[in-house]
């Protein structure tokens, strides 16, 4: 067992040492998780619109000039459709806002003396900023409304009389009704008055004595995740999986340098057998990347704000995922006798299956044909089970899966690569 | 301790060694000297176990040698500086000897110690922590003949060690050669330079298209198979060249009819056996 860790160590340490392989092992994943982490981030900060669901429990005239005004304004995109379904997407994490028009909302709306609108909003916890600028939305709408109430006295005249039937009917005569009914009569001389008083330039878009023009219930509903909370989760993780092919395809190499360079014949005539010098080289692959690759991920949670959804289910993925790419590492050895060619070969298969398996593009965003051709690739499977533990919240069973098939693929590819490795030095 | 017993091996029609026989003696270093092509590196690889004999045993301290490249008994025994400089290059010195140490089964002290003795033997202990990149050539070279002897082999075979060397370092190998001898260590040299065999090896075996041509000591080889001396003479008449094996009366004889300006004998060597054995000079 010594003589095995001396020479994992031995290459653990010139794989280190070289720095070429070391930026292409380490840093160059590190760039790429922070790039394209930053770019996604970007992307997320700006969209033109905010998507919400909306539910119009009210369906009247006044709730449809209120969605209309809604459109109209801009900087939200908004989907119509039945309230179970839309609750459903706010927790799926399709749609960050839920916003219903409760009954009654046009009728107070038109009748701002009376009552005042209300919406409920429900909202994916993790999408409060978003939560925050539907809300100025919605005020702005209705303070419009309101605005535009008081500025048409037909309209103040038309609820004036509704509520002076109202009274009349419903209240005893008495010295307060008579008051009230005085009130009533002046508020359609309201815009009048303003004008008069040379107060109109200072009193747009107010609410008068008012209060707020729209009472906004909130809740939060809890969230099913099903995308990641932060765009470097995403980048990390493609990263780790950078780090695991830039390892293999080095430690690839490495059988192919000890030959070119002569230290293959030493070894051969150590005293240590074949399945020691092959312990050696999968430990050694195993452990770097394995190293490489919690080191990324330590940097993404410390750094950068990544949250693994399970620390227990991220290590057995990164296990999982050093053991297939160990197995890679070996059957990539055999291909490439040369150091060049070892290199052709190993980055020219690792690209297409990088491509495929979701390492330059993020899987949920490719279309669906692709993603299930990409069940060939160990690159996506590796990706599924960073991902299931970073930011898809896999249980341990959904976590298996993965875990089995990279594991599989490890053991497959060591054992094929172990029996075809011709050991000579020429 | 090294037996070769009839031991042929072939590389598709290419016989490249040919029913080869020695036997190595206790504390000699034993010379295979030929062109390239002669079957050297190939006898090598079979006395270590890279490669199997087609015909013949491999036999290694009076037991047959297991042909099992991956044998480890046998290993712990020899030593092996091959042909190419085979050093990892991004670590120091000390750390190649370390690690070949380690493997070799030394720990501790044990391993220190021979790390330290190593880098001594081979000049190197004021460089030991540098990596082996930034050694010369020379430095190169002793250190792959240091990592050859790092777990202390009784056998040491040194694959053409002055490959490519300056004479300063060439030199400074013979020596260290020389120093394996003086420690009791049987030491098997191929090289292709007669001087080199002719100044270190006690016995040396002739090898030319994978057949052994002769063996013995250099005197030896040199009475048999050497022929005449030559010598080379200068008088009025210009230089000329005499074939001779007592070169004093030849020259008595000379100065008897003219005066000899200057003279020179060239004795017969390793080069002139070669040439005597196959026909070809050694560098052919």
């Amino acid at each position: 067992m010594n003589k095995i860790v001396a020479m994992a160590a031995k290459d653990i340490h010139i794989l280190f040492r070289d720095k070429l392989g070391f930026f292409f092992t380490i840093f160059f994943p590190l760039m790429m998780a922070i790039f394209f982490g930053a770019m996604f981030a970007g992307l997320s900060r700006g969209p033109a619109s905010i998507p919400i669901a909306l539910v119009d429990a009210d369906r009247t005239a006044g709730s449809a000039r209120f969605v209309g005004r809604l459109e109209a304004a801009g900087g939200l995109a908004i989907e119509r459709i039945p309230g179970d379904q839309a609750l459903e997407q706010v927790r799926r994490g399709q749609t960050a806002v839920l916003v219903t028009l409760r009954p009654g909302f046009g009728a107070a709306l038109d009748n701002p003396f009376v009552a005042t609108p209300e919406v409920e909003m429900s909202v994916d916890p993790t999408q409060f900023a978003a939560a925050g600028m539907v809300r100025g939305v919605l005020l702005e709408a209705a303070g419009a409304e309101l605005q535009a109430f008081m500025s048409d006295p037909s309209r103040m005249s038309v609820t004036n009389e509704q509520n002076r039937r109202l009274i009349e009917e419903f209240s005893p005569p008495s010295e307060a009704r008579d008051d009230l009914l005085n009130v009533l009569d002046q508020i359609p001389r309201i815009p009048v008055l303003i004008d008069e008083a040379g107060l109109g330039s200072v009193t747009t878009g107010a609410t008068g004595g008012f209060g707020p023009p729209l009472e906004i219930e909130q809740t939060q509903v809890q969230a099913q995740r099903r995308g990641p909370t932060n765009s470097y989760a995403t980048s990390f993780a493609q990263a780790m999986l950078w780090t695991l092919i830039g390892g293999s395809v080095s430690f690839s190499m490495s059988i192919a340098i000890e030959r070119s360079r002569g230290t293959l014949m030493r070894l051969l005539v150590a005293p240590i057998t074949a399945r020691q010098l092959l312990a050696a080289k999968g430990l050694a692959c195993l452990g770097a990347t394995l190293f490489t690759s919690s080191a990324l991920i330590t940097l993404g949670i410390t750094v950068f704000g990544v949250t693994p959804t399970s620390y227990p289910l991220l290590a057995l993925a990164l296990l999982s995922g050093s053991i297939c790419f160990c197995g890679i590492m070996m059957v990539l050895s055999v291909i490439g006798r040369t150091e060049q060619a070892a290199a052709g070969v190993g980055w020219g298969i690792a690209l297409p299956f990088t491509m495929l398996g979701g390492g330059m593009v993020p899987l949920f965003l490719m279309p669906e044909w692709m993603q299930t051709l990409g069940n060939i690739s160990p690159m996506k499977w590796t990706l599924i089970a960073y991902e299931g533990a970073i930011w898809r919240g896999f249980t341990l069973s959904e976590m298996l899966l993965p875990c089995a098939v990279l594991v599989a693929i490890g053991v497959l590819a060591f054992s094929i690569g172990a029996t075809r490795l011709r050991w000579d030095t020429g | 301790m090294l037996v070769f017993d009839h031991v042929s091996k072939c590389f598709g029609d290419l016989r490249a060694v040919d029913d080869l026989s020695f036997e190595l003696e206790a504390g000699e270093v034993f010379g295979l000297l030929g062109p390239n092509g002669a079957g050297k590196t190939t006898a090598i690889n079979m006395a270590v176990g890279l490669l199997e004999p087609d015909e013949g045993v491999v036999r290694f301290a009076d037991e047959a040698f297991d042909r099992n490249p991956r044998d480890a008994e046998n290993r712990r025994s020899l030593g092996l500086a091959p042909q190419s400089i085979a050093l990892y290059e991004q670590i120091s010195g000390a750390d190649n000897l370390r690690f070949f140490g380690r493997l070799h089964g030394l720990r501790g002290s044990d391993l220190e110690e021979r790390v330290a003795a190593c880098l001594d033997f081979a000049d190197l202990v004021d460089v030991g922590k540098k990596v082996v990149s930034k050694y010369s050539g020379g430095m190169q070279r002793r250190l792959n003949l240091a990592v050859a002897i790092i777990h202390d082999p009784e056998l040491v075979l040194l694959d053409e060690p002055t490959v490519g060397v300056d004479p300063q370092s060439r030199n400074a190998i013979f020596e260290r050669v020389e120093q394996l001898r003086d420690e009791g260590k049987q030491v098997v040299y191929t090289t292709h330079y007669m001087e080199e065999a002719q100044r270190l090896c006690d016995r040396v075996a002739i090898l030319d298209r994978g057949r052994l041509m002769a063996l013995d000591t250099v005197p030896a080889l040199i009475t048999a198979h050497g022929g005449p001396g030559n010598l080379v003479v200068r008088t009025g008449d210009g230089e000329s060249r005499h074939e001779t094996t007592d070169p004093l009366a030849t020259l008595a004889e000379l100065q008897a009819s003219q005066t000899v300006d200057h003279f020179q004998y060239l004795p017969p060597d390793l080069e002139t056996v070669f040439l005597n054995l196959t026909g070809r000079a050694l560098r052919d």
